[in-house]
């Protein structure tokens, strides 16, 4: 727990830009003689192009080209992070309701608009499937003939597909013998749970400006893994990556929903074919067919003894993963590690698939995989302690991992105590209702434990200039998490000099060295690890030209606010550079640089950290209408150490109010292949007024994470038990379990009349 | 578009008048942001349910993305970037960058003009108020509850 931490902390620089208007977020970004592009959709969910007659389009006044299939046959036209099955636009076929068909290119959005109405398709209908189960049977219509796996491509190892079926990874795991202990065990629990394709609803939609200029391409993107935008360009078009540069404004809002790649080839080939810089900003309505959560079908078995120990854990997992597999091998991967639990197996199967549909792609949202495990192990977990009689709380302390123990032998021990954290969450519930007492409240628990799927490999380049001023540069990417605020605290504290003097560069990769991307918690702790080393860099070249201007031993030398001090003497920066370079200018880099093998190696086990949650509800049915309301909400986490506290919680809540959409209101529903609400009138997110009215956030600082201070990464935890712990409110006091979601009041009241039917 | 069927506006805009011509069915979203370069009104679901493209309207919230150009002919509207005076923020800004009552920022400017609006025809808003006045503006990062308490904080 550090003293800084606790230091009452000016608000986020972010802020007074974003509070004012004056941020420029991508879709503000204006390139000069930029041309706008607009998407003519798919209409059908599987098909293929007989033609696609654009000349009355062309024929407008005011548009300067159309891009179609036909205009990529040159280029290496089919992309993809673990397979490489999806073509820039679609070329002879379609898979899916809302698959870009054609782009219009205009000198305004509203010609470009008009113009896609002039374009005529031709289609052949195919046989199609938007049900992954479905999607799984012999007989069910293939959507890739082939596949090709790209191994290492940007993720650590390759997607597993069985050839000839709509199965895109496989994936399986055990330990123990976990039939054995089903055959041990006094009881063996069985239950099938489903979670629903959700869309991430980042409020701004997805942007992207390209230009090609100079033999190389310029992107302004709303991406959040700049270098792998870069790479897959690189290969799309032929170019050096030393010709690509990727700028990342601010982006409004991502969930993952902008994570690796996603509009920024299509966008690329608009201004490859026009020759000029092309916009395209899709809208609301367009981004819910641009990705989304994948869907998951989960059964988990369970073996325990009559005391409630858990023998053995069976865990099948399949997951739409729509018509692209984007990173959904990851996913499925994940998702089965998060239905473990923090309990000790000794006992352990893993079995999960990721399977083609014609739906929009899957993509990772907020803690991949994670929610769709947690809904269903957490919600068996109070099955199991209403079957034997044991109170919920008290089964999970019975099962619950130690600091230290392993979830998987495989994989790094976790690192935060749950137990710990579980008793917060019941003591702040008990202030709760001592503060507000409420007797008709329902309550409900769940917890959660994810393993970030993080890269070690990030870098950064501090340099400090001769006026004491400190430019950060780095890719991490500023999505509202508030990183270009961490790396300035992280900077400033490690170089000993004011935040006020640190400014965060715009991400921009012609500049900013490599790294792997913002998204599973990590940009905080990497990045962090970064600066750690970029300071030590600095300090040491001071050193030496200390040593060698003034005479001091290199190693008494350190930093103090505005210069360097060395026993009982101080230089401010200007007059040691001043001295060094032989004119009053100049500047000194420092580079940070992590990989897997930096720490001596230890950033090479998987997980990085253990990213962990505990929630825990107070509810209301009106049993009426089945309507589900959530009066208090206690959301705990170990976040090792909170680096900006406002900030810290913000992720917390964010992250938790998120988990309550998915539990009570969103889902992306397909009817005959259409997706019959995508558009924010038929599809609903949380509003301010269905934020519980208690609300507690309690961030543990244990001070174990392997970033600066023991940070860990956080902000995905909270988003975990929010659907199990609100069903397990419903079944403690009505007796009805509900194992779909979202938790509609249609759903739960028809629960309701089921059960007083047949009590 | 036939120049005929342009029309001429002027409203008040941000304390200041403004004249701009328009076609008839613009929407005042897009004559904000392309034609005057007020890119801080945001434009996020088209359909009038997010609230990031809020403006004032003689004081009151109107969405800027369902609302024609043309209906602010005459009237006085307010957009984020009139919001701070002298490069100074006002109350409700102040309160949202000290409570943290935004993430992205991309809901910020709708989010801090509905309260100004609130606060304007009630001064007191009591908690239930608040909540039922601000459900029209949509936040997918913070889940409010830094947001209610800045708005909290100017009570």
């Amino acid at each position: 727990m550090s003293e800084a931490s606790h230091r009452a902390q000016p608000p986020r620089r972010d802020f007074f830009e974003k509070v004012t208007g004056s941020a420029e977020f991508i879709s503000d970004v204006v390139v000069p003689g930029m041309l706008q592009g607009r998407i003519l959709r798919s209409t059908i969910p599987h098909g293929r192009i007989r033609n696609v007659d654009v000349s009355a389009a062309l024929a407008l006044p005011g548009v300067e080209a159309v891009l179609t299939g036909e205009d990529i046959a040159g280029l290496n036209n089919h992309w993809g992070l673990f397979l490489n099955d999806r073509p820039v636009i679609a070329i002879d076929r379609v898979r899916y309701v809302g698959e870009p068909v054609a782009v219009v290119v205009a000198v305004d959005e509203r010609t470009a608009e008009d113009a896609l109405d002039l374009i005529d398709v031709d289609y052949e209908t195919l046989p199609f499937v938007t049900d992954a189960v479905e999607a799984m049977a012999e007989d069910a219509p293939v959507l890739h003939e082939k596949s090709e796996t790209l191994k290492d491509f940007y993720f650590k190892g390759e997607a597993k597909p069985v050839p000839g079926t709509n199965i895109f990874q496989k994936y399986e795991y055990a330990h123990g013998d976990v039939e054995r202990a089903f055959a041990d065990a006094g009881r063996v629990f069985e239950d099938t749970f489903s979670f629903p394709m959700i869309f991430h609803y980042a409020m701004e939609p997805h942007c992207v400006v390209a230009s090609f200029a100079d033999g190389g391409l310029t992107l302004w993107s709303c991406g959040q893994a700049p270098t792998a935008i870069q790479k897959v360009l690189s290969r799309v078009f032929d170019l050096p990556l030393a010709k690509i540069r990727i700028i990342t404004p601010y982006v409004g809002g991502g969930f993952g929903g902008k994570a690796s790649v996603k509009i920024d080839p299509l966008v690329a080939a608009a201004a490859w074919k026009v020759g000029r810089p092309v916009r395209i900003c899709l809208s609301i309505s367009e981004s819910m067919l641009t990705c989304r959560r994948l869907s998951a079908s989960i059964t988990v078995r369970t073996g325990v003894r009559a005391d409630g120990t858990i023998l053995g854990k069976a865990v099948r997992v399949v997951m739409n993963g729509g018509a692209y597999a984007d990173t959904g091998p990851a996913v499925a991967i994940k998702a089965a590690n998060r239905a473990i639990g923090p309990y000790h197996v000794p006992n352990l199967k893993l079995e999960a698939y990721a399977v083609y549909t014609n739906t929009v792609p899957g993509a990772a949202f907020r803690s991949i995989g994670g929610p769709q495990a947690v809904w269903a192990s957490e919600s068996q977990m109070d099955i199991i302690a209403g079957a034997l009689g044991i109170d919920p709380v008290e089964l999970r302390y019975r099962n619950m991992l130690k600091p230290g123990e392993t979830v998987r032998p495989d994989l790094r021990p976790i690192d935060v105590d749950m137990a710990e954290a579980l008793g917060q969450a019941s003591q702040a519930m008990s202030r709760l209702d001592a503060a507000g007492p409420d007797a008709g409240l329902m309550k409900g628990v769940a917890v959660g434990a994810s393993d970030p799927g993080i890269m070690a490999v990030a870098a950064v380049l501090v340099r400090l200039k001769i006026d004491g001023s400190v430019l950060v540069i780095s890719n991490s990417v500023e999505i509202g998490q508030g990183i270009r605020e961490v790396l300035r605290t992280f900077a400033a504290e490690l170089l000993n000099q004011p935040a006020e003097a640190v400014y965060v560069m715009t991400p921009d990769t012609a500049l900013a060295p490599f790294d792997w991307g913002t998204g599973a918690s990590r940009s905080s702790v990497m990045m962090g690890m970064a600066i750690e080393d970029a300071a030590i860099d600095i300090r040491r070249q001071l050193a030496d030209m200390a040593a060698a201007a003034f005479g001091v031993a290199a190693e008494t030398v350190s930093l103090c606010p505005g210069g360097i001090v060395a026993g009982d003497r101080q230089w401010p920066f200007a007059e040691l550079l001043h001295a060094h370079y032989g004119i009053d200018s100049g500047e000194v880099i420092g580079i940070g640089r992590i990989s897997p093998h930096s720490r001596d190696g230890r950033l090479m086990q998987a997980p990085l950290f253990w990213e962990t949650a505990a929630g825990m509800c107070g509810v209301e049915l009106d049993e009426e209408t089945g309507e589900v309301r959530v009066r208090r909400y206690v959301s705990v986490a170990d976040v090792g150490r909170v680096l900006n506290r406002a900030s810290a919680e913000g992720q917390d809540e964010g992250a938790a109010i998120q988990g309550l959409g998915h539990a009570l209101s969103e889902e992306l529903v397909y009817e005959d292949g259409q997706p019959v609400n995508a558009s924010m009138i038929d599809y609903h997110v949380p509003t301010i007024d269905e934020v519980p009215e208690d609300f507690l956030t309690v961030l543990i600082e244990s001070g174990t994470g392997p970033g600066p201070g023991g940070a860990r990464g956080m902000g995905e935890g909270a988003i975990l038990p929010v659907a199990p712990a609100i069903a397990n409110a419903l079944a403690s006091r009505h007796g009805i379990r509900i194992r779909d979601l979202p938790l509609t009041p249609e759903r739960v009241w028809r629960a309701l009349q089921e059960k007083k039917a047949k009590p | 578009m036939d120049a005929t069927e342009r029309m001429m506006l002027s409203f008040t805009l941000n304390g200041r008048p403004v004249e701009v011509d328009v076609e008839p069915s613009d929407l005042l979203l897009d004559v904000l942001r392309n034609r005057l370069g007020l890119k801080g009104t945001k434009r996020s679901c088209d359909v009038e349910v997010c609230g990031a493209c809020t403006v004032l309207m003689n004081g009151l919230p109107v969405s800027s993305c369902t609302t024609l150009a043309a209906d602010a002919d005459g009237q006085t509207v307010l957009t984020i970037e009139g919001v701070a005076q002298g490069g100074e923020l006002d109350r409700v800004q102040r309160a949202f960058v000290e409570h943290a009552g935004m993430q992205c920022g991309f809901c910020t400017p709708g989010m801090v003009l509905a309260t100004t609006a609130l606060l304007n025809v009630n001064p007191k808003p009591d908690n239930a108020e608040i909540r039922h006045f601000l459900r029209g503006n949509i936040c997918r990062c913070t889940g409010y509850i830094k947001i209610l308490e800045a708005v909290k904080s100017l009570v």
